[in-house]
């Protein structure tokens, strides 16, 4: 198990130099979020008049506090469809073969692009959180609910990453990669990322409650303008658990399918 | 001789009827047994698609053979594998580094991937650095290094932990001539260290050059074995090559001069018993000779007469090419358009 860890932090070094290295990289993940953030929020501020926004309606700063949680998921999920590439990139140019050709274990190479994966969503979510203190949202939780806030969403980014090494893995083509990832972000909107569950209609109110998304955004939500809500919390951490438990395995099996 | 069947000191590698077949049902390798002793330096020589690649890929553990045995410094390469890739090092046919990091970040990681300690990397990466003549650029991204350079780091990163075999695919694949001569000094300089060296090419040259023993390799069996010298003396002829067209692009050629002159000089040459065979090429013909010193003179004399215009000669002994010949009835087309490399997983 050590060696596991060892090997995934050298792996995650690597990967993550070789995404800040790329000046470009760094200044989009920073740069975007707040392009969304602001955007969106300026979009859909008069939503809140709606009723049916009930406890986290009224005011300037609480539609932000009550968006900033979907934004960040959005975020996440791009994230998450450029990291497939990446994997493709090591296949197609033979540095694959030259790891696996190490002791290193099959899965720290997985594991090592994860690593900057989590970073990414970190960061992401980070400048979400500040953009919105900016605009006069407030963090009912200070400092730790913030840190608990990118926690989440890290966490959220690793496990919903096998969105897109799975048809890296599968298709070995990073058109078909990315294009495949894009398939699963209209359930990002079927969330509660936008509008409360009682403005949905029915047959959304039903996709929304078996969403893990949702209870990822709920926990979020929940720090920002609530307090620590364990059970919310606690929901969101099983669902991140069973989601990266299936979407792992599916990544596992066709990894050790490519490399056997 | 250590490793020679019947002996008791094991040899390094050993492989026993190796057989791998893809799923879309290609026999790359069909049956292959040879062995390598500690120490030595063997060569697989044959042309592209032969089944080199997929050989050393299966002794590299990157591959799971579909019949036979190999072992690699004793230890099973399926059984074993994760032993096995602890002795091992492994250069794959195209240059392979990360680009984005630097070349001591590179050479360091392999090493961390061995599980060498920080105490223990640190001075093995500047030893390599400084054999490979990279110090100066140890710090620079590897992705601006020369493709020389990127090829000596590709080299030291295999090197790093040490390795009992070193396991090289084309080698010096697309390098410049003069690159080609420093990575063969640094070849030789590895195995008299002490490193079992396998090596798989399509160059002639680098085969005689470079390795001791070579097996030839073609459509997946081993077809010759034995010391390079070994090889061309059982050939027992030189090659006599007469040049039939005039020299200039070789696009001008007319065909059937060509052919009517071939067919001349082999009509005037029939009877000659020191010549074995004969062999139409795209500017003249091609004669193995047995001592062709003595022969030449004759061979010159019954070809001059009217009608046959011989624009050039050239005499060389035999050479790998000619032994591939022997065996295969084909020659190793040294210029043949690379393969798509597959990435067989």
């Amino acid at each position: 198990m050590t060696t596991f860890a060892a090997e995934t932090w050298y792996l995650g070094l690597r990967a993550w130099r070789r995404f800040y290295r790329v000046p470009a990289n760094p200044f989009s993940i920073v740069l975007y979020p707040l392009i969304q953030l602001f955007v969106f929020s300026q979009l859909f501020k008069d939503i809140v008049q709606l009723p049916g926004f009930g406890a986290s309606g009224g005011g300037d700063g609480s539609y932000l506090a009550y968006l900033a949680p979907g934004q960040i998921t959005f975020t996440v999920f791009f994230a998450v469809s450029w990291s497939g590439s990446n994997l493709l990139y090591d296949y197609r140019n033979g540095m694959l073969d030259k790891l696996r050709a190490t002791p290193v274990g099959r899965y720290a190479i997985l594991a090592g692009e994860l690593v900057p994966l989590f970073i990414e969503c970190m960061i992401m979510a980070g400048a979400i959180l500040v953009l919105s203190l900016l605009l006069g949202a407030r963090i009912e939780t200070g400092i730790p609910g913030a840190i608990g806030i990118l926690l989440l969403s890290g966490a959220f980014g690793v496990a919903w990453a096998g969105t897109s090494f799975v048809p890296a893995l599968l298709t070995k083509n990073e058109q078909a990669t990315g294009t495949l990832s894009i398939l699963f972000f209209p359930i990002a909107f079927m969330s509660t990322a936008f509008v409360p569950v009682a403005l949905m209609p029915d047959w959304l109110r039903v996709v929304n409650d078996w969403n893990p998304i949702t209870f990822v955004i709920e926990a979020m939500r929940a720090l920002m303008t609530v307090g620590f809500d364990w059970g919310a919390i606690g929901r969101a951490l099983v669902a991140i658990a069973a989601l990266g438990l299936v979407l792992h395995s599916i990544t596992l099996w066709a990894f050790r399918r490519l490399t056997a | 001789m250590t490793g020679a069947p019947g002996s008791s000191v094991p040899a390094t590698v050993e492989v026993e009827d190796l057989v791998k077949v893809y799923p879309g049902g290609t026999r790359a390798v069909d049956g292959i047994s040879f062995r390598v002793a500690h120490g030595e330096f063997l060569g697989f020589l044959g042309p592209n698609g032969a089944g080199k690649t997929t050989t050393i890929r299966i002794l590299a553990t990157l591959l799971r053979p579909t019949g036979g045995r190999a072992r690699v410094a004793g230890l099973d390469v399926v059984a074993n594998a994760a032993a096995v890739r602890r002795r091992i090092g492994f250069a794959t046919q195209t240059v392979t580094i990360d680009q984005m990091a630097t070349g001591r970040e590179n050479l360091a990681l392999i090493g961390r991937l061995h599980g060498m300690s920080g105490a223990e990397l640190r001075p093995r990466v500047e030893e390599l650095l400084e054999l490979m003549g990279l110090t100066e650029a140890a710090r620079k991204l590897a992705g601006t290094y020369s493709g020389g350079m990127r090829r000596r780091l590709d080299l030291a990163s295999a090197l790093v932990h040490r390795p009992e075999v070193l396991f090289l695919d084309e080698p010096t694949e697309g390098l410049d001539p003069q690159s080609r001569l420093a990575l063969w000094d640094e070849l030789i300089r590895i195995n008299r260290a002490g490193t079992t060296m396998v090596l798989t090419t399509h160059y002639m040259e680098e085969a005689d050059r470079l390795c001791e023993r070579l097996a030839i390799i073609d459509h997946g069996k081993i077809v010759a074995e034995g010391s390079p010298a070994e090889l061309k003396r059982s050939i027992g002829a030189d090659s006599v090559t007469l040049r039939l067209v005039p020299p200039g692009p070789a696009g001008d050629v007319d065909a059937d001069a060509l052919a009517g002159a071939q067919s001349a000089v082999s009509q005037r040459l029939h009877g000659l018993a020191a010549i074995t065979e004969v062999e139409h090429i795209s500017d003249g013909i091609r004669l193995a000779v047995r001592g062709a010193d003595e022969v030449a003179p004759e061979i010159l004399r019954r070809i001059d007469v009217d009608g046959v215009r011989v624009y050039g000669m050239s005499m060389a002994g035999p050479t790998l090419d000619d032994v591939f010949l022997k065996h295969t009835g084909r020659r190793i087309r040294a210029e043949e358009a690379d393969q798509v490399i597959s990435m067989g997983w």
